[in-house]
């Protein structure tokens, strides 16, 4: 299975930009997905790859074929690319059934009649639905056209394969179960996988490595771990789970420490760093509610950093609760076990556990505002 | 789902016998696909340049296309305006035109409001019957109307014999503007009824809950939000008033009212020796006119598609009740469909099985068949008939394919050209029939081999088949851009080039629509005759152009057997294929 080679690519409508300098890599035989926001411009590189779309500057190549390079006026057009991709809304012909669905890419290709039968049998077989060949989309689950429009896209073994959204339109509970065979189903096949999505959950459960994109540029690559440990900006810790974002000023660098003063409070809180800080500079420190512990009594150890809160609103959501708590002037998030906590509540987390970013970054100022505390 | 459970079968997986990617002939790095759309392109611009062209040419040059001793002049429009007296015509159409479109929404706007949106006794019955008119053409219905209106018209002669004098002059703009309306208000009806039908019910319920009554919902809430289709009806039928021919011609021509097209007969085809000069230069600022007021139209309905929002899950409004009120609406819609269409097509109809139709003696004691005999003995007029139906066959097949493709091409397609198909195919619209005739007979004049297709059955299928282009790319437009994109783009990825995707998927789904645009299109040929008053001869004359003829011999009974014919072609013609599409949806 090749890999596919993405450099440099970027994208214009008329005079607005929508893709800068995007480059990156997939190895062979890898799951990888581009992960933003609704407009991030992760659609649009699927579709450049696919040749549904027409990049500006930049060259796509898979394996060591060129599918595209501005620069050598090189433009292979989709049909003859040989990718294979699963659409959003999963695009089955609805003029034909299940079989022929699967046999148009076959035909195109002028497969041997045994060989095509052989072939769709194998493709739905991978995806349990051979037993139903003979209907047509509409008589199918949304469960099953999605698992038809995949075996749509494998059966005539393409070089990669491309999924733009495919779980988006199942119903919550079948999507979570649909994930996990799908990761089971790439890995059994080996096949470079380009996935691309919205849902943190699915980009971090299935993905060997992600691609984190905001306003058509690649903020960061990095395996699902590396993305959800130690985000690269303000804004990939926001968008990638939950994150309690606090404003404040550097007050001193000190041994792989920085100390800040926090604005909601005017206390300090130390977080451990490798990057230069100057004191007195305006910077957000990013903490996720599980890393904020709960504790009754005075912290033992003088590590630690303690935050006084106070107890605003709890929600019971099944395996835990989750608690707003007002630090100062704004809200903070925590998770907890325990649904019993009233009134003052102190939190303590580690310098490890936060991280340090420049500038008064972090979420929208609509956000800021939704967590401004009323007085 | 137990898909957790299955797991994925690999063991018979043979990933070494994979195919070689899909592979197109391109010769200088043309495929197939922009062969077909440059194609595409050429066809439809040679159909739209070729009438015109000739006309733009002829207007400043001082002797006919032919005669190559002419030299350029704007003598003709000079003359125009002087000798020809085209101030006057300009004045009558734009007052018959104002008039037209005034009286148009005056019948549509109220009808559509009560329809669709008031709870209203037989409001399925009144709201299909409103289309009636669409089905007949405007000539047809001027017959009709003559034939009870005009002078001695039965109700005419009726109303004399009981009041002493006739309360109006059917031969007059107002006239003709009325009769224009009755003809036109279906058009003005569905825009109206379609914008209505797709509106938000919760804007009224919002209404409803602040307190508001129905009578207060219908004038604040439900008229205000039908203004975009109101703009976009009224530029409509102001150009189709400014160029239609039947009710001016049949009206204007005994009492000497020209308006733009009647001008352009008399001086075309009455005079003796007609001045190509005039002609020409008439129909150039014609031209413009129209082309002026279609351009208003793509401006106004580009606006008008920001206001109308439609949504997927719309739910149905619910229809208000008027209390007494809809009793009164109810009579004044049946008195519209009644004394308006109805009765004048049923007076034709009677007409043609009678000798002379008067109140003054029963129709039905002069039952005859004799106004059929005379139709059927004349070779001549049964060729008439089956060229009609013959044009409309073919001209249907050839004009819907042609639009269908046109369609795909300007919409789905990276064709660089794929607007300028767009606008070529829908810019007939802006030609008047008579203008396309006037432009196609010199064109088939000058052009080589020219000659070989003057005055034949195809010179009328290309004349007719250009007029009917907009309708046929019309109806089959908006089916298209139902289909999801994403089913063309999942058959590009796996393989199939863009031809490939309209011939084993695009055409397959757009069967219903060119089906559609099939039906519109032989409705819309069959009764078309204007482009061929210059165009036929003898052995090409169509059911319009014979009936004229009839009626300017002073022979109305035949007329009236030629005119049911035709309503009774389209009648079985349209039951058919609505039983045929009924089916085929059951199925």
């Amino acid at each position: 299975m090749p890999d596919i080679r993405v450099s440099h690519m970027a994208k214009t409508f008329a005079d607005v930009s929508v893709l800068h300098d995007i480059d990156f890599e997939v190895k062979d035989g890898e799951f990888f997905t581009l992960l933003g926001p609704s407009g991030c411009g992760k659609s649009t590189t699927l579709n450049c790859i696919a040749g549904l779309e027409d990049p500006t500057e930049g060259s796509i190549a898979i394996g060591d074929r060129a599918l595209v390079d501005r620069a050598k006026r090189v433009y292979v057009p989709t049909e003859e690319r040989n990718l294979g991709m699963v659409f959003q809304s999963y695009a089955l012909w609805p003029h034909m059934t299940i079989k022929k669905n699967l046999a148009f890419p076959l035909n195109i290709r002028k497969a041997g009649r045994a060989d095509r039968d052989a072939r769709i049998h194998e493709a739905l077989q991978k995806v349990g639905l051979a037993h139903l060949q003979n209907r047509y989309p509409h008589q199918l689950s949304g469960g099953q056209q999605q698992r038809v429009a995949l075996a749509r896209a494998l059966v005539y073994s393409p070089t990669v394969l491309l999924l733009d959204e495919p779980l988006s339109n199942l119903d919550a509970k079948l999507r979570e179960q649909a994930r996990a065979w799908l990761k089971r189903l790439q890995s059994d096949l080996g096949i470079t996988t380009l996935y691309v999505t919205h849902d943190q959950d699915e980009a971090l459960t299935l993905s060997d490595r992600i691609a984190v994109m905001f306003d058509g540029v690649m903020t960061q690559i990095g395996s699902p771990r590396d993305i959800y440990e130690h985000p690269a900006t303000a804004a990939v810790a926001a968008f990638v789970g939950s994150c309690n974002f606090l404003l404040g000023t550097v007050e001193q660098l000190r041994a792989g420490h920085v100390d800040v003063r926090l604005q909601a409070t005017g206390t300090t809180v130390s977080i451990a760093t490798d990057a230069d800080w100057l004191p007195g500079a305006p910077v957000t420190v990013a903490v996720r509610p599980e890393r904020l512990a709960i504790v009754a009594q005075e912290p033992g150890s003088r590590d630690l950093n303690v935050l006084d809160t106070e107890v605003v609103t709890t929600a019971y959501v099944g395996s835990r609760y989750e608690y707003i708590l007002r630090l100062g002037d704004i809200a903070l998030q925590v998770v907890s076990p325990d649904g019993s906590l009233r009134g003052a509540v102190r939190l303590v987390f580690g310098p490890g556990d936060a991280h340090v970013f420049p500038g008064e970054s972090g979420p929208s100022t609509e956000a800021l505002d939704l967590m401004k505390v009323a007085v | 789902m137990t898909t957790l459970t299955d797991a994925p079968d690999t063991a018979a997986s043979d990933r070494s016998q994979t195919f070689p990617a899909p592979k197109y002939l391109r010769v200088f790095g043309v495929g197939r696909d922009r062969v077909v759309q440059y194609a595409v392109l050429v066809v439809v611009a040679l159909f739209v340049v070729a009438p015109i062209a000739p006309i733009l040419y002829q207007s400043i040059r001082s002797k006919p296309l032919y005669d190559a001793s002419g030299v350029f002049t704007v003598d003709a429009y000079v003359k125009l305006f002087t000798e020809a007296g085209f101030g006057q015509v300009i004045l009558n159409t734009a007052m018959f035109a104002v008039l037209t479109t005034f009286l148009t929404l005056l019948f549509a706007i109220p009808m559509a409001v009560l329809v669709v949106r008031t709870k209203l006794p037989f409001g399925r019955v009144l709201a299909t019957s409103m289309q009636w008119p669409f089905f007949v053409s405007s000539l047809l219905l001027g017959f009709g109307w003559i034939a009870l209106y005009g002078p001695a018209g039965f109700i005419s002669v009726e109303v004399q014999r009981l009041v002493g004098f006739v309360p109006w002059n059917l031969y007059s703009i107002p006239g003709m503007a009325l009769t224009e309306a009755v003809g036109l208000a279906p058009i003005a009806y569905v825009f109206c009824a379609n914008a209505l039908r797709q509106s938000d019910a919760s804007l009224e319920s919002a209404a409803q809950v602040c307190g508001s009554g129905p009578l207060r919902i219908l004038f604040r809430i439900i008229v205000p939000l039908l203004r975009p289709p109101i703009v976009y009806a009224s530029v409509l039928i102001f150009s189709m008033s400014i160029e239609t021919l039947s009710v001016p011609l049949l009206y204007g021509t005994p009492v000497r009212i020209e308006v733009f097209s009647t001008f352009l007969y008399t001086h075309g085809l009455q005079s003796i020796r007609p001045d190509y000069g005039v002609l020409a230069s008439a129909s150039t600022i014609i031209l413009c006119v129209t082309i002026a007021t279609v351009a208003v139209q793509a401006k106004v309905l580009k606006n008008a598609q920001r206001f109308v929002s439609v949504r997927g899950k719309a739910t149905r409004p619910r229809r208000l009740d008027l209390g007494w009120l809809k009793w009164v609406a109810t009579i004044l819609i049946v008195i519209y469909v009644v004394f308006g269409a109805a009765l004048p097509i049923l007076g034709l109809v009677l007409r043609s099985f009678t000798l002379i139709f008067t109140p003054l003696q029963s129709p039905l004691k002069s039952l005859t068949l004799q106004n059929y005999q005379t139709v059927f003995t004349y070779q001549s007029y049964v060729q008439s008939i089956v060229n009609s139906v013959v044009i409309a066959v073919v001209g249907a097949i050839v004009v819907s394919a042609l639009a269908l493709i046109a369609v795909v091409v300007a919409k789905r397609s990276t064709f660089r050209f794929a607007r300028a198909v767009e606008y070529l195919a829908l810019a007939p619209q802006a030609v008047p029939g008579i203008i396309v005739g006037i432009g196609f007979f010199w064109a088939f004049a000058i052009l080589p081999g020219g000659n070989l297709i003057q005055g034949t059955l195809v010179a009328v299928i290309i004349a007719f088949g250009l007029r009917a282009m907009p309708t046929a790319f019309g109806s089959i437009s908006p089916a298209l851009m139902q289909i999801a994109t994403e089913l063309d783009n999942a058959g590009r990825v796996v393989g199939a080039d863009w031809v490939g995707v309209f011939t084993r998927i695009l055409r397959k789904l757009l069967v219903p629509a060119f089906a559609g645009a099939l039906l519109l299109v032989f409705v819309t040929m069959l009764k078309e005759y204007s482009a061929a008053l210059f165009l036929s001869s003898a052995n090409s004359n169509v059911i319009g152009t014979t009936m004229l003829e009839l009626w300017v011999q002073g022979n109305t009974g035949s007329v009236a057997a030629l005119a049911t014919i035709q309503i009774a072609i389209t009648a079985v013609v349209v039951g058919l294929a609505s039983l045929l599409m009924k089916e085929k949806k059951d199925a």
